[in-house]
């Protein structure tokens, strides 16, 4: 464990560690833009430069390994000059377009040109032009003009993801970021975890299609969450817009939809990325809601639901249920507290993997697409459906169960937060929230339990599964469950 | 006395070149292949190693970075495989000088670096040769044929049981990649970027092996040095830094081409006496001494020095890689560093930020200027670019085109402040030479 100094202090490290990462673990401040925590080291951008003591240069700080006894400053006079100097280099052809930058309020390169530099350009010739709004994929816009070659984007394609999709092409101040070629290479469109190159990119280069002249992030608020999107569970931010920030104009959809979605750090889960799936959770969520309990297709009041229901349960005695493997820990012990011991339980895959959809690789996809099967199973056991021919109530929790399966004549009890034919089908129908509007966990396939938080109030007339499992094993109460 | 010797010995062009003096059999009949034997019957690796050490032999790509230290880092004996790189990318402009030793010696490169190879335990060399040589290409391949056809080369050299094989690289062009860490990527097929230190790349270089990375002229003498011994050798030369040099001398000299020449030879009497003097009997304006990367030295300043690294680098420039060019009084010093500034922009990599932007800078700053558009604090910005570059990149690239637009504004100032304010050059047609023709 060699001992090394920063500004004087000492610091234990590692040997294998280098200097940025040192510093950076005992919370001292180097600024960075080519280095990643989980790329290799390419000491292009030169702005992480430190100064030994008693040496009359800077080196870089992200390519230095530590050795006892080092000393090194990293705030001189002279460290303070060259990452100026670097800001002026790096800004010399960026176009400072911030005002319609999707990437301002959370771009590296602007917080470090207040921070280290703060003047205005000193060159007086014109800038080099490049490809604006290049389309590198259909999720990905390149602006070759904000780009200062950090390579991020690159090291993740080959490293990372290992598609190998991206290149620089050209040379010198011409360099380009372009589609690689070569027989190792998958397209950008094939790399299912291509959007993590917009969240690395540390200016505003490489751009979310999907994202682009959307939203200011400033308006934005990130609720910690989880995707549902697979028994991996990754940790995610979903962005949506602030409350103070309410559009009160326009369509009120705006105050309730999902921004976008980013990766969380989570180095339990999935470190700094998620795939491009967890970033469409809109289009998941964001489906048609069903808005109103039913019996039999005709919309009726929630205490009349619960009433009818109750009676059905009441009257059955061999009920089924089909739990959802997308029920949060809370929900499924909920179920089991209220109902698990009334019903003979089996747990059902929501989600099947869709076409063309990446089903599992050695990354984070996992080829269960529901994130709650292993806390499921591990209370209702791992029996595959089947239906006994005594059976005379079937409950439905949840997507994914096909009712032409369902013994004939059985009366349904149904839970779904989407709007669904087999609503209307089912004798009792309960609309229910989805996971961004309620407080919960999730257990991922490997047990590791990560929380979501609520990001929007549940609609008008939607009901958390949760009370009404409550309600329904409440025989006794007569009043049921209020929003 | 070693100011009285002729300083007049010869290691490499020790032979007048005939159509056919490039071929084995009279490379043979000159001794070649000799020190091969010598060094792969009689000595061990170490022996060989530490004759180089001894020899005290520097690289001669431009840097002067002692061989034998470089190869100290290898341990032959490691057990992984090393590499051993002869680098043949030859673009430092104004140097021409490996392409003499290509041409026209290319059996003394392939037995240096067979022996080379032996004191590093390298089974597989690599010359990386530069993309626009076609004849080099030609004669060194035809060399390499012949040397396998006669059992030189290949498995069991000699019947000794060593091994190795030389394949030959061509680059496809670009400056960059004759700085060694670029040449690796390159020879690995990436993209030519040079690579951070650490590690070095005697730790971690070609496919992440120990790798030696030697300019053509530094092997070349091994042969030499293995055949006539260590102490030959430092009895040629200075003592701090023994052996010859290849000039390659261009610009305004009555007869440019390659001269070996002795380490301490007289810089007068390269120019005056074996170029034939300044062409025309123009006056020295100033000369670049070692590849445009250089401080140039004026006219005055050269008249008293010897061509000995001792010498030229008080004087504030380096021997550099041997690629001089004499410029005669008249030549405008604004349109030099213009076409220099374009090379270095056109050249630049791209990797890393100061070089990626400063030499497109710099490059617009000296167009405008001889556009007409300059104004005086353009030197001033000028000088700041290239001093900020130093020594913050990944390669020296960035270093070497301060120090040259740093050398030329230092010294000559006065011609881009009259190009400033009168918007024109200030030898506008004057050309000495071109006048007296």
């Amino acid at each position: 464990m060699p001992q090394i100094f920063l500004d004087g202090q000492p610091f234990e490290a590692r040997t294998e560690q280098t200097v940025l990462q040192v510093a950076l673990d005992h919370g001292i401040f180097i600024p960075r833009l080519c280095w990643h925590p989980q790329l290799s080291v390419a000491g292009n951008c030169r702005i992480c430069v430190v100064q030994v003591e008693g040496r009359s240069w800077v080196e870089i700080a992200c390519n230095m390994p530590v050795s006892e006894g080092l000393r090194v400053l990293t705030d001189s006079p002279l460290v303070r000059e060259h990452r100026k100097a670097i800001m002026q280099f790096i800004t010399l052809n960026h176009p400072v377009d911030c005002g319609i930058c999707d990437k301002a309020g959370e771009c590296t390169l602007q917080d470090y040109h207040v921070a280290f530099n703060g003047e205005a350009s000193i060159s007086r010739e014109p800038k080099v032009q490049a490809t604006k709004f290049y389309r590198l994929s259909e999720r990905i816009t390149l602006d070759n003009e904000r780009c200062i070659l950090c390579t991020r984007c690159v090291r993740f394609t080959r490293e990372v993801s290992k598609s190998n999709a991206l290149g620089v092409k050209h040379r010198g101040d011409h360099s380009l970021i372009r589609p690689a070629e070569g027989d190792d290479v998958r397209p950008l469109d094939d790399d299912a975890y291509s959007e993590n190159v917009v969240d690395i990119c540390p200016v505003g280069a490489l751009l979310s299609t999907r994202f682009l002249y959307k939203d200011r992030v400033w308006y934005l608020k990130a609720t910690p969450s989880v995707c549902p999107g697979c028994a991996r569970g990754c940790s995610i931010d979903v962005w949506h817009r602030k409350p103070e920030w309410a559009l009160r104009a326009l369509d009120a959809r705006h105050n309730t939809a999902i921004a976008r979605v980013t990766p969380r750090d989570n180095p339990d889960v999935n470190g700094p990325w998620i795939c491009n799936k967890g970033r469409d959770l809109a289009l998941l969520l964001e489906r048609r809601r069903a808005d109103a309990p039913m019996c039999k297709g005709r919309a009726v009041a929630l205490d009349e639901a619960l009433a009818a229901a109750r009676e059905l349960i009441g009257r059955a005695r061999h009920p089924v249920a089909l739990v959802s493997s997308w029920g949060s820990d809370e929900e499924l012990a909920a179920f089991g507290d209220a109902l698990g011991g009334r019903f003979h339980c089996f747990v059902k895959d929501d989600h099947l993997p869709a076409d063309g959809e990446v089903v599992e690789d050695a990354l984070l996809i996992r080829a269960d697409k529901n994130p709650n099967g292993r806390t499921a199973r591990a209370r209702f056991g791992d029996q595959a459906v089947c239906f006994a021919p005594d059976t005379d109530l079937v409950l439905v929790w949840g997507e994914g169960c096909d009712f032409g399966r369902l013994p004939r004549g059985v009366p349904v009890i149904f839970l779904n937060a989407f709007l669904a034919p087999e609503n209307g089908h089912a004798e009792v129908f309960f609309p229910t929230s989805v996971h961004t509007e309620r407080d919960g966990h999730f257990t991922n396939a490997d047990g590791v339990r990560s929380a979501f938080s609520r990001c929007f109030d549940r609609p008008a007339g939607v009901v958390d599964a949760e009370q009404v499992f409550r309600a329904l094993a409440a025989a006794a109460v007569a009043e049921g469950v209020t929003r | 006395m070693a100011e009285l010797r002729a300083r007049d010995a010869k290691i490499l062009m020790t032979f007048p070149v005939t159509a056919t003096s490039h071929l084995l059999a009279e490379a043979r009949a000159r001794g070649a292949y000799g020190a091969l034997e010598k060094a792969l019957r009689t000595m061990t690796p170490q022996q060989v190693a530490k004759e180089v050490t001894a020899s005290g032999l520097q690289g001669r790509g431009g840097a002067a970075f002692p061989t034998g230290r470089k190869w100290a880092v290898i341990q032959y004996d490691d057990g992984q495989p090393h590499y051993l790189c002869a680098n043949a990318d030859e673009g430092e402009p104004g140097t021409f000088k490996d392409r003499w030793i290509l041409e026209n010696s290319p059996h003394q490169l392939v037995e240096s670096m067979l022996i080379a190879a032996y004191a590093l335990q390298v089974r597989h060399a690599f010359v990386y040769m530069r993309g626009e040589f076609s004849a080099p290409f030609r004669r060194l391949q035809g060399a390499l044929d012949e040397a396998y056809a006669a059992g030189l080369i290949g498995e069991n050299i000699l019947g000794t049981g060593f091994s190795c094989d030389i394949m030959i690289y061509r680059g496809a062009g670009s400056y960059v990649c004759g700085e060694a860490s670029a040449l690796i990527s390159s020879i690995e097929g990436k993209r030519g970027y040079p690579r951070n230190r650490p590690p070095r790349l005697t730790v971690k270089g070609l496919y992440q092996r120990p790798t030696v990375v030697n300019n053509v002229e530094t092997l070349s003498n091994i042969a030499w040095i293995v055949q006539h011994g260590a102490e030959a050798f430092k009895a040629v030369g200075t003592p701090k830094c023994p052996g010859t040099r290849l000039i390659s001398i261009s610009g305004h000299v009555a007869r440019p081409g390659v001269y070996e020449i002795e380490v301490g030879y007289p810089w007068r009497r390269l120019i005056y006496d074996d170029c034939g003097g300044m062409l025309h009997g123009a006056a020295l304006k100033c000369v670049i001494p070692g590849g445009i990367s250089t401080k140039v030295l004026t006219g005055a300043e050269i008249e008293t020095l010897n061509l000995d690294p001792a010498e030229v680098e008080p004087a504030g420039s380096s021997m550099g890689s041997g690629g001089m060019v004499a410029i005669a009084e008249g030549t405008c010093m604004v349109r030099l560093l213009q076409v220099m500034l374009r090379f270095y922009h056109h050249e630049s990599c791209g990797q890393c930020t100061p070089c990626r932007e400063g030499m497109g800078w710099l490059h617009r700053l000296i167009d405008r200027i001889v556009a007409g558009q300059g104004r005086l604090e353009d030197l001033d910005m000028m000088a700041r670019i290239s001093k900020l570059q130093d020594g913050n990149t990944i390669c020296g690239m960035g270093d070497a085109a301060g120090y040259a637009t740093l050398g030329i504004l230092a010294k000559y100032r006065h011609e881009f402040e009259y190009w400033i304010r009168e918007g024109r050059s200030m030898y506008e047609g004057n050309l000495e030479c071109r006048r007296s023709s």
